[in-house]
């Protein structure tokens, strides 16, 4: 009985180191061809390690290609479409989830019904839109079309504040508060795993975004970090070395945000899966 | 261990605080999209993402700015990748930059649909300053679309000295002949330089070609470097009348069928599983030194000077039926013919297609300016570094590919490489001269849809 055990044991371990390894040997490899000349890159096979191990691409993409300005300018758009958005996002939820409206159900069926139409589809129309009003190559211009919620967003919470317990809210209601005081101090504390994992989908994703700002900015002064990575590679050159350090600069504040809202996102699985 | 309401709410304060500043700092830095007006206007100038190359012209703006302070002109990078589709969405919905960098594949359909500067009437007096062969190719219907600014050149022959004489083959005058095999010394000369895993020349019995160790050509499907150059040196016509004819034209197709066989019946070069999809392979093998003799453009002068830790040269394209034959391509900028600034335009259009405007251009070494009194700047570097530059400007003595372009090339090139692509792997089922007919037809079909 023990023997088997720790076969068992062994087999699971054995399976996910090797799983563990498959996930990360593209990072460890990232890493690597970030620290290494662009002269090693070319003339040595890509797994070499990198030797002399050198800090030059990260220099020349903060000094040469002004990429400073452009992790500025992608925090800046992040921090505020996630503030905005969310915060929007809640207040939707909740009113689908919560209030009496005439139409309340046919609107929200409605606006989900937006996340089945494929974002490139609405892409030209939107940004003719942006170019007549002149937000070409703005920071309004990058944020407007997401700032306001997102249906992915609404959906979820409604579907959290749908399942809190009415005595819960009620309760409040006995005690005097009025609607926004309930969502504050009742709905929002009892969502908060589910809605930090929201904050961390809605950052990642605008963090990742490429077509959008692409096509809404030209030039360095609004470039977000993704575009500004794109800008690396020239026609007849993929300045590997160069791309890798700028990726590895991407995913740090990334890494840095799972690590934070780990806690919160694993219990808000769980949570889910009690349910 | 649960965040506090206290210091969530501080959390969310400081978040918001946050998020209040980027909103305000945008709302700064917005005007300077802005021109004032009767202060300065600003002259805004699209290329695709090169370094170097931006900061030549910004070196040569900022002496325009000081001959003319009421002008500042921005320079923008755009990705590479994406510049096509960029050019496109911003020109159809009426906006895009003042100039924009194009190359011959792209420009026709913006001049069919009068989005761009007629430049032979606006800047009639400086055509006979540029390289006659990017006028050449920018001229539609008579009329001359952008000041052409940077020219390829002809190709060469890059080769690894060491490995060259360890073969002990002379690649100065060599002749390729996909009929008569025996006026044909290029590919012998390929055969002694590529070596099996077992030390074997492809001339030798048992030579084993699906294990090679060094490569003796960077034969692919790569059109500006390799296939171009030959279907050029056959006598043969890639694309003319608005229509691909590589199939249909004899020797282009002979041509094509020779560079495949190359790769496939000879196995010379590396195999197309490696080089499909993968434009830096053989670069990159080159630089590792296991590649002799690698045929490109002046576009990589600069990461072979830089990068080889081997002693290397420049040697002719190998002559085909018709002679040394190549593709030529070059660079031109066009003026956006709904610019709000048209008058400022031109007056940038006019400098950079100027002596003056085109000097900081040759200084930088990446690519030979159009304009021809600007050149000398690009040889003198180049000189500097040690490297005669000349070959790429003797290349085209014997003429260049006749390369009509064609308008909406853009709508079939994919599925056109991809059915390359399948050709140079082998998979041409025993004829590839049938192959490429099905892909021409089909290249054809796409066109007209």
């Amino acid at each position: 009985m023990r023997r088997s055990s720790r076969l068992v044991d062994t087999v699971t371990y054995t399976v996910l180191i090797v799983g563990l390894l498959i996930t990360l040997v593209p990072f460890v490899q990232s890493l690597l061809t970030a620290l290494k000349t662009p002269e090693q890159f070319a003339t040595s096979p890509a797994t070499a390690l990198p030797n002399p191990v050198t800090l030059q691409n990260f220099g020349d993409l903060l000094a040469r290609y002004g990429f400073l300005r452009a992790v500025l300018v992608t925090l800046a758009v992040v921090v505020t479409i996630v503030v905005v958005q969310v915060t929007c996002s809640v207040l939707a939820a909740y009113a689908f989830a919560r209030l009496r409206f005439p139409g309340r159900d046919v609107l929200f069926w409605a606006y989900l019904g937006t996340l089945m139409v494929p974002a490139i589809v609405t892409t030209i129309p939107l940004y003719t839109l942006f170019a007549q009003a002149g937000l070409r190559d703005t920071f309004w211009g990058i944020i407007a079309p997401s700032l306001l919620g997102s249906p992915y967003a609404v959906f979820l919470l409604r579907q959290h504040f749908l399942a809190i317990p009415h005595d819960l809210l009620n309760a409040a209601t006995l005690d005097g508060a009025g609607t926004l005081r309930t969502l504050w101090s009742i709905a929002v504390p009892v969502s908060r795993p589910i809605i930090a994992t929201l904050v961390v989908i809605t950052a990642v994703s605008h963090w990742n975004n490429f077509l959008w700002p692409l096509i809404i900015t030209s030039g360095g002064d609004w470039q977000v970090l993704t575009v500004a990575t794109a800008s690396l590679q020239t026609q007849y050159n993929g300045n590997w070395t160069l791309v890798m350090a700028a990726a590895v600069i991407s995913l740090t504040p990334l890494l840095a945000l799972f690590l934070v809202f780990q806690r919160q996102i694993v219990s808000s699985l769980a949570i889910r899966g009690i349910n | 261990m649960r965040t506090s309401t206290r210091t969530f709410t501080r959390l969310i304060a400081g978040v918001a605080g946050l998020a209040a500043l980027a909103v305000g700092l945008s709302g700064c830095s917005d005007s300077g999209s802005a021109d004032g007006a009767g202060d300065t206007t600003t002259v805004t100038f699209r290329i695709w993402s090169d370094d170097a190359v931006a900061a030549a012209y910004e070196k040569s703006f900022d002496a325009f700015t000081k001959a003319n302070p009421d002008i500042t002109v921005k320079v923008n990078q755009v990705p590479w990748a994406n510049y096509w589709d960029k050019l496109r969405t911003d020109l159809s919905a009426g906006g895009g930059d003042d100039i924009f960098w194009t190359n011959a594949y792209n420009f026709a359909p913006y001049a069919d649909n009068s989005k761009l500067v007629n430049v032979s009437s606006k800047l009639s007096n400086e055509v006979d300053a540029w390289e006659p062969s990017a006028v050449k190719q920018y001229t539609r219907k008579g009329t001359l679309w952008g000041v052409p600014q940077l020219i390829d050149g002809g190709k060469v022959l890059y080769y690894n000295k060491e490995l060259v004489e360890k073969a002990g083959v002379d690649l100065t005058d060599l002749a390729w002949n996909p009929e008569h095999t025996a006026d044909d010394t290029f590919l012998p000369a390929l055969k002694k330089l590529t070596v099996d895993a077992a030390g074997r020349t492809a001339d030798e019995p048992g030579f084993d070609g699906s294990n090679l160790t060094q490569y003796g050509f960077n034969a692919s499907n790569d059109f500006d470097a390799i296939i171009g150059n030959f279907v050029g040196s056959n006598g043969g016509l890639y694309q003319s009348g608005g229509k691909y004819t590589f199939a249909s034209n004899a020797k282009a197709e002979q041509a094509i069928e020779y560079v495949v066989n190359l790769v496939d019946k000879y196995h010379v070069a590396p195999s197309a599983a490696d080089t499909n999809g993968n434009g830096d392979f053989t670069r990159d093998q080159f630089l590792q030194g296991k590649l002799a003799v690698f045929e490109s453009g002046s576009y990589n002068l600069a990461t072979i000077h830089s990068s080889a830790k081997f002693d290397w040269g420049i040697a002719p394209i190998p002559a085909g039926p018709a002679g040394r034959i190549p593709v030529t391509n070059s660079i031109i900028a066009a003026g956006n013919a709904g610019s709000k600034h048209a008058d400022a335009t031109l007056k940038v259009l006019r400098w950079i297609g100027s002596e003056k405007g085109s000097l900081a251009l040759g200084a930088s070494g990446s690519l030979i300016p159009a304009v021809t009194a600007a050149q000398g700047p690009y040889f003198d570097y180049w000189t500097k570094q040690g490297v005669d530059a000349k070959p790429f400007v003797d290349g085209v003595a014997d003429g260049t590919l006749k390369n009509d372009v064609i308008p909406n090339a853009a709508a079939t090139a994919d599925d056109l490489t991809t059915a390359l692509d399948e050709i140079f792997a082998g998979r041409s089922n025993g004829s590839v001269a049938a192959a490429l007919k099905a892909a021409q037809t089909a290249a054809n079909a796409g066109l007209s849809e």
